[in-house]
């Protein structure tokens, strides 16, 4: 069975920084179009939601037809309080919210090694290949 | 048909959205107002609909058309109040203009609302009014006006509401003038509204004529006779009272009508094919329940909740008994509605629970109601979500926004199952509202796409221009606005409050500069504004979305996507009419390179009243960039500023950037002034792909003041654009921080570039303007190394000021080449006219080329080409400062406070200095030429003293050689010079020694030393005799200081050390300075060799022995005769002396000091092998008087004579040698003996002397 699954980091100023197409269903791109939109209006609403939870993971908080959006909010920056944290957000059609628990977590994982890279600038794009193989590798794994 | 007019409809509409994302308020109440009120705003936003420019027959065809698509359920803007307002159609009857029969239905929609309390008087009451708890106090009849009508809707049955109870009809009689036929037409009109109860055409304007026809016309005609806005407003006011009273009796008969039985309500939803018997059973069980919600929905329209909520409860115990869903969550919802309006409360916790449970299960019982077998054809689906949609829009606050959203994606869910693509498109719409009220403008953008998306599924343009609008509307929060929608002011908005938050936010200001990031959607975004314009025919918005398409993402569109968007650019722009400007600019991408200072002609110097030379200071004065006095003035330098001249040419240079795959013609460039001071020139420049070019830009500034330039105005792909040095500064700073897609400079291949700012520029007024030139060519003067030769510098005044003051300095390297600066000749001048000329003389003399030079001479050679021209920077350059006078006339007074500033012209001498003679190296030989004893002349034997050294000098000049063999040359001196000739010309070289007291005659003697020639690449050497520079006394200034030096030791030593340095190099330079080596070479090239350094160090050790006189002198001569002297001529012959012959002889002895000295003299003689023979076992000579141990003193500067008589026995050769031992001799002697202890006996010897004895024969 063929999945959907958008995969997005979005930094601290509500920019893209990574972005993959990680589910198994063949690659459309006005498909790929409607995923980033789905996950670009979702913002809004993981916005006010992020404030009310102390839960990393906001699972299935915004749904467009048949595609769930799931968020996992990182700590953010304690220096930089007043912008709202880093979200990797995650557009897909199944429901194995425990895989999906997981993969968050291990691409969390994942990012902050790349922040911990010093030539990296917070908030730029994550252009490293490892960094995109090693999640397309997670994705298969969990989701 | 239809399909084009719900497109057209729905522009209307979605100018709501507008107002609720902007303004961010619930329209539910300004039903009418917001119609309006926004469309006219929709105008103004967008021109599309005076673009399209409709003809009456459209606009007949729009305004009377159905608001909502007959097949649609769904009805915007929908609320809970929505059920509490009665509907009124308002057509345009007759010809009218659009704006007029807006401007009369904006005056209707202010009457939405009419008191109960209000219509008393219009009310009279036929029957006990079934509206028994009406509130005649607070109550009130609320009215939407629909503007242009609308079919009737297959669920007017169930919503009582959605039923038009009344049309109006407006007129303007002075376009249509026959009353009669408006009320025929009027009646038409009214045909279609069969559930109306009230029809009244209102004619405005009315002449005096129709006022006395229309009153005969029956009520439903109304004049509105021409007054003044007031007077009139009043008058419809009593109108709609009017109407208001009529409906109200209308329903209260209706209502009494449906009580007593006898109306059939169906919906769309009960079959259609009623055929079975069950069914009509138990429609007849619902037929009681289904009046009493209707009858509950029209005490709603009349204002009396009480008495609804009574009818409704009815309807609603009834409605459960026969299991009537759909009738059921209508009355629930009804009831709900009459809730709201006799409590009348908003924001009641408690009231809001009890919205939100009964809705809840409004929203459930619609869901109930779906039944299977006829959802293909209708599907109570649509009241559920118009239901959810009413709930949010009564929750919608920021507090609530969880459970909106949820209301809201619940509903979205809903779309899927719409049938109908209207219900689907109006569900979008209304969801994107809603989300713009609550401030997720996200949300909202994503719906309104959605919308955009149904517009664009159908293909007519306008659909197309409606999907255009919407778009339009996302742009804001997906950051592809068009410029054009951005006020002026609110650009910095968005900056502003982070600004606020410090310096800390410097990071997220940079990056909130750049919006590229959700490159994706913006460009699908942009793309769907591009096509949907296309398609509508808005050639400007389609150029202005391709242009931010292709100058914001070309670098992720493939080569021909950039070709399709170019050519996109240019059939949009042959759509537009020529001169077009877009907000939005294109390509290229423009920067500023620089500012190119004044060529070096024009520098403008500021001059102040303080100074009478301004002129100091402002050139740089020393080989140091930096220099501690000049400071100050570097400081006000950092700050940019740039001053330009009323009437003269500037240029600007920028960078153009094309990164596209495509050959980019700009048609002009020009430099954007908005200081109306400065003319501009356009150009024209045509860009490869992927290439960056720097093109200057000029133009004049006409005006006296500030100018200021913020871009470059671009006419490119036909549409001219203004484009901003400072966006694609604040690119270029993102693309360095990585933050934006690409840089197009540097993917152009141009190299990194420090941003430059537009310095503050000011305009003078005119000033004077001096050109020069070098006479016969301004090309690089050729000299060889020491080289002298004329230059004449013509200057001229090509500015339109006189030239009042003028100063020439010297500037840069090697300012010494310049002898001299014919300053007489430009100051003889002055003022100097417009157009005048005057010619400045300069002498120049080449200099040496230093050994990093030759080096570089060297490897040319070896590699390229030999003896290429050096031309460098080492040329020194004339300064020509000069002012106009200080008050300029012709200009304006307040200029004249402030001084005009000066200027500066610049004239680099080009000097090429091609390695000339080389000098190999200088030694200093001496020589030692023995004199000879013979009868010497008086003059010769005094040579020693001055005046006849130069007389001797004089004879010894006309000799090759110059030497006396009577005096020999014991310790005489050479210089020797060893040049090399590398070059390809011959050089010729002449020696000429400047004597002490140089006259005439000296310059004479000069040249009398005999040329030398060096043939190319050969070596020779020149000889110069140092004679004659001995002085004629043994001075102490020499070395008193050096003895005393040298005796003391102590503090002071190095001082007097110092001293005697200094003076000793000061001898040298005297004594080199008398010596020129001047060289000719060619016709005209003459110049004088460098020698100094050289000579100098060949000096440095032996200088004292070359200047200074021995401290004594001997010299011997022949007595002949007693006093007579031999001829000098009958010497060189014969030998005067003879053998066996007693041979008087005297010995001279001078005193070369300033004391006297004494001492004991004594004389030897030697023969061939050296040895004595004057004593010893063998002597061959005799001699009578003393020879030796002799004490004598000799005054100062005096000679003693000692005669002696010798007397040889065999003739040959023989050497007279005198010495003398001085007796207490004092520091100075001490000093020229080089002594080195106090107790030493100081020797004196005099050169040796030859004597040639002849034998007897």
């Amino acid at each position: 069975m063929s999945s959907t699954a958008c995969f997005m980091i979005i930094s601290r100023n509500d920019i893209p920084i990574y972005e993959a197409e990680v589910g198994t269903a063949p690659k459309k791109e006005e498909a790929a179009h409607q995923h980033q939109f789905i996950l670009h209006a979702a913002l809004d609403v993981v916005q006010d939601l992020a404030w009310t939870t102390s839960a990393m993971f906001l699972k299935a908080i915004d749904r467009f037809n048949d595609l769930v959006v799931s968020v996992y909010v990182t700590a953010g920056h304690i220096l930089l309080i007043f912008v709202t944290h880093t979200r990797l957000m995650l557009l897909h059609d199944s429901r194995n919210d425990d895989g999906i628990k997981s993969f968050f977590q291990d691409v969390h994982e994942l990012y902050i090694k790349i922040l911990l890279n010093p030539l990296y600038l917070p908030g730029s794009r994550v252009t490293s290949s490892h960094f995109d193989t090693k999640v397309r590798a997670l994705a298969r794994k969990y989701l | 048909m239809s399909k084009t007019l719900t497109s057209l409809a729905s522009i209307l509409l979605l100018s709501l959205c507008v107002s609720a994302f902007d303004k961010g308020f619930s329209s539910c109440n300004c039903e009418i107002e917001g119609f309006f009120g926004n469309r006219s705003n929709v105008e103004v936003k967008n021109n599309t609909l005076d673009c399209v420019n409709y003809p009456s027959v459209h606009l007949r065809l729009l305004l009377s058309a159905v608001l909502f698509p007959a097949t649609a359920t769904m009805e915007p803007d929908v609320s809970i109040d929505t059920s509490s307002i009665i509907r009124i159609a308002v057509l345009p009857i007759g010809t009218i203009h659009l704006h007029l029969f807006r401007k009369y239905a904006g005056m209707l929609g202010r009457h939405h609302k009419i008191e109960l309390s209000t219509i008393t008087s219009f009310y009279t009451e036929h029957q006990k009014s079934p509206f028994s708890q009406q509130p005649w106090e607070s109550g009130s009849l609320k009215f939407k006006f629909i503007v242009g009508g609308s079919p009737p809707s297959p669920w007017e049955d169930f919503q009582s509401n959605r039923k038009i109870h009344g049309v109006i009809g407006i007129c303007h009689c002075p376009s249509s003038p026959d009353l009669d036929s408006v009320v025929e037409q009027f009646a038409a009109a009214c045909k279609g509204y069969s559930s109306s109860l009230v029809q009244r055409c209102f004619a405005f304007s009315p002449g005096d004529t129709q006022l006395a026809d229309g009153n005969n016309k029956g009520n439903k005609l109304v004049l509105f006779p021409p007054a003044d806005q007031r007077t009139q407003e009043i008058h419809l006011q009593t109108m709609m009272q009017d109407i208001a009273a009529s409906l109200l009796m209308d329903f209260e008969k209706w209502v009494l009508q449906a009580e007593s039985g006898g109306t059939i309500l169906k919906t769309p939803l009960d079959s259609q094919a009623s055929l079975s018997s069950e069914e009509v059973i138990k429609a007849k069980k619902r037929r009681l329940g289904r009046a009493q919600k209707t009858i509950g929905d029209y005490c709603l329209l009349a204002g009396s909740p009480v008495d609804a909520n009574a009818h409704y409860s009815t309807a609603l115990e009834l409605a459960r008994l026969t299991g009537d869903y759909f009738w059921y969550a209508g009355a629930l919802e009804g009831g709900v509605c009459a809730l709201l309006m006799d409590k009348a409360v908003q924001r009641d916790p408690i009231i809001e629970e009890e919205v939100k449970y009964r809705y809840n299960s409004v929203i459930l019982h619609y869901r109930k109601s779906f039944i299977q077998d006829n959802a293909q054809r209708v599907s109570p689906l649509s009241f559920e979500l118009e239901a959810t949609l009413k709930l949010a829009r009564f929750l919608c606050r920021r507090e609530l926004a969880k459970e909106v959203v949820e209301l809201l994606t619940s509903a979205a869910d809903g779309a899927k199952s719409l049938i109908d693509a209207s219900d689907r498109l109006i569900l979008y719409v209304e969801i994107a509202r809603l989300y713009g009220t609550l401030g997720y403008h996200r949300k909202a953008a994503f719906f309104s796409r959605q919308v955009a998306q149904l517009y664009l599924q159908q293909e007519n343009s306008l659909a197309a221009i409606s999907a255009m609008q919407v778009l339009a509307l996302t742009t804001k929060a997906y950051r592809v606005q068009s410029r054009a929608s951005i006020p002026k002011n609110a650009v910095y908005n968005d900056i502003g409050p982070s600004t606020a938050d410090g310096g800390k936010m410097h990071h997220h200001l940079v990056v909130s500069l750049f919006e590229s990031q959700w490159s994706t959607l913006q460009m699908v975004v942009l793309k769907e504004i591009l096509l949907s314009a296309v398609r509508a025919g808005d050639p400007l918005a389609a150029w202005s979305a391709a242009a931010r398409l292709l100058r914001s993402y070309y670098p992720l569109i493939t080569p021909s996507g950039q070709n399709g968007l170019a050519s996109a650019l240019n059939n949009s722009a042959e759509r537009l009419p020529s001169g077009t400007h877009c907000a939005d600019p294109a390509l290229p991408f423009v920067r500023l390179h620089s500012f190119p200072l004044h060529p070096s002609q024009m520098d403008i110097i500021k001059r102040n009243h303080g100074r009478e030379d301004w002129w100091a200071g402002s050139a740089p004065s020393g080989p140091f960039i930096y220099t501690p006095f000049s400071k100050g003035d570097s400081v006000n330098s950092s700050k940019q500023e740039l001053v330009w001249v009323v009437g003269e040419p500037v240029q600007v240079l920028v960078e153009l950037a094309n990164p596209c795959g495509f050959d980019l013609l700009v048609n002009s460039i020009y430099l954007s002034v908005h200081s109306g001071n400065f003319d501009a020139f356009p150009i024209s420049v045509t860009l490869p792909p992927n290439s960056s070019k720097v093109i200057s830009l000029s133009g004049i500034p006409t005006k006296v003041g500030p100018v200021n330039i913020p871009g470059c105005l671009v006419h490119c792909f036909g549409v001219i654009t203004e484009h901003f040095f400072k966006d694609v500064d604040n690119l270029l700073l993102g693309a360095a921080q990585g933050l934006v897609i690409s840089d197009p400079f540097r993917c152009c291949g141009s190299g990194k570039l420090k941003t430059t700012t537009v310095p503050n520029i000011t305009v003078v007024p005119s000033l004077p303007l001096l050109v020069s030139h070098i006479v016969g060519g301004d090309g690089a003067v050729i000299l060889y190394e020491g080289e002298i030769r004329d230059l004449w510098i013509s200057v001229a005044n090509a500015g339109t000021v006189p030239v009042e003051q003028a100063h020439i300095s010297l500037s840069g390297k090697n300012q010494d080449s310049v002898i001299s600066i014919g300053y007489e000749a430009l100051k003889s001048a002055l003022p100097l006219k417009p157009g005048a000329e005057v010619t400045i003389p300069v002498t120049l003399k080449a200099w040496q080329l230093g050994l990093v030079d030759l080096d570089n001479i060297a490897s040319k050679s070896t590699s390229v080409k030999a003896t290429r021209p050096l031309k460098d920077a080492s040329s020194p350059m004339l300064l020509i400062h000069y002012a106009g006078p200080v008050e300029n006339h012709g200009e304006s007074p307040e200029s004249v406070n402030a001084l005009p500033p000066g200027r500066r012209l610049v004239t680099p001498l080009n000097i090429c200095v091609l390695q000339g003679l080389s000098f190999v190296k200088a030694r200093l030989l001496s020589m030692e030429i023995p004199a000879h004893v013979g009868e010497i002349t008086e003059n010769a034997l005094d040579g020693v003293s001055a005046d006849n050294s130069s007389d001797s000098s004089r004879h010894a000049a006309d000799r090759l050689v110059k030497i006396d063999p009577y005096r020999g040359s014991w310790g005489l001196r050479f210089l020797e010079l060893e040049l090399s000739n590398p070059t390809n010309v011959v050089f010729e070289v002449g020696v000429s020694v400047q004597l002490e007291n140089g006259s005439i005659e000296d310059n004479c003697s000069e040249f009398d030393y005999p040329k030398t020639r060096i043939d190319r690449d050969y070596t020779a050497r020149v000889l110069i005799p140092l004679e004659h520079f001995k002085l004629p006394v043994l001075d102490g200034s020499f070395l008193v200081t050096n003895s005393r030096s040298n005796g003391d030791g102590g503090k002071s030593a190095s001082f007097s050390e110092k001293n005697k340095k200094a003076e000793l190099n000061a001898s040298i330079k005297n004594l080199i300075s008398k010596i020129k080596v001047r060289w000719l070479s060619g016709r005209n090239s003459s110049g004088e060799l460098h020698i100094k350094d050289a000579t100098q160090a060949a000096l440095q050790t032996s200088v004292m022995d070359v200047l200074l006189p021995d401290p004594l002198t001997f010299s011997f001569r022949l007595v002949k005769d007693g006093l007579e002297e031999v001829e000098k001529k009958d010497t060189p012959s014969k030998g005067p002396v003879l053998a066996h012959d007693m041979t008087p002889m005297e010995v001279l002895v001078r005193n070369n000091t300033k004391d006297s000295i004494s001492m004991s003299l004594s004389i030897t003689c030697r023969d061939v092998a050296g040895e004595n023979c004057i004593e010893g076992t063998n002597s061959a000579v005799l001699w009578s008087g003393a020879l030796s141990g002799m004490k004598v003193d000799v005054p100062p500067l005096e000679e003693i004579k000692h005669s002696f008589c010798l007397y040889f026995l065999v003739p040959g050769e023989y050497t007279l040698l005198a010495a003398a031992v001085i007796d207490d001799p004092n520091e100075i002697l001490r000093a020229r003996a080089r002594s080195s202890s106090p107790d030493e006996p100081i020797f004196c010897r005099g050169p040796p002397y030859h004597v040639r004895v002849d034998g007897t024969l």
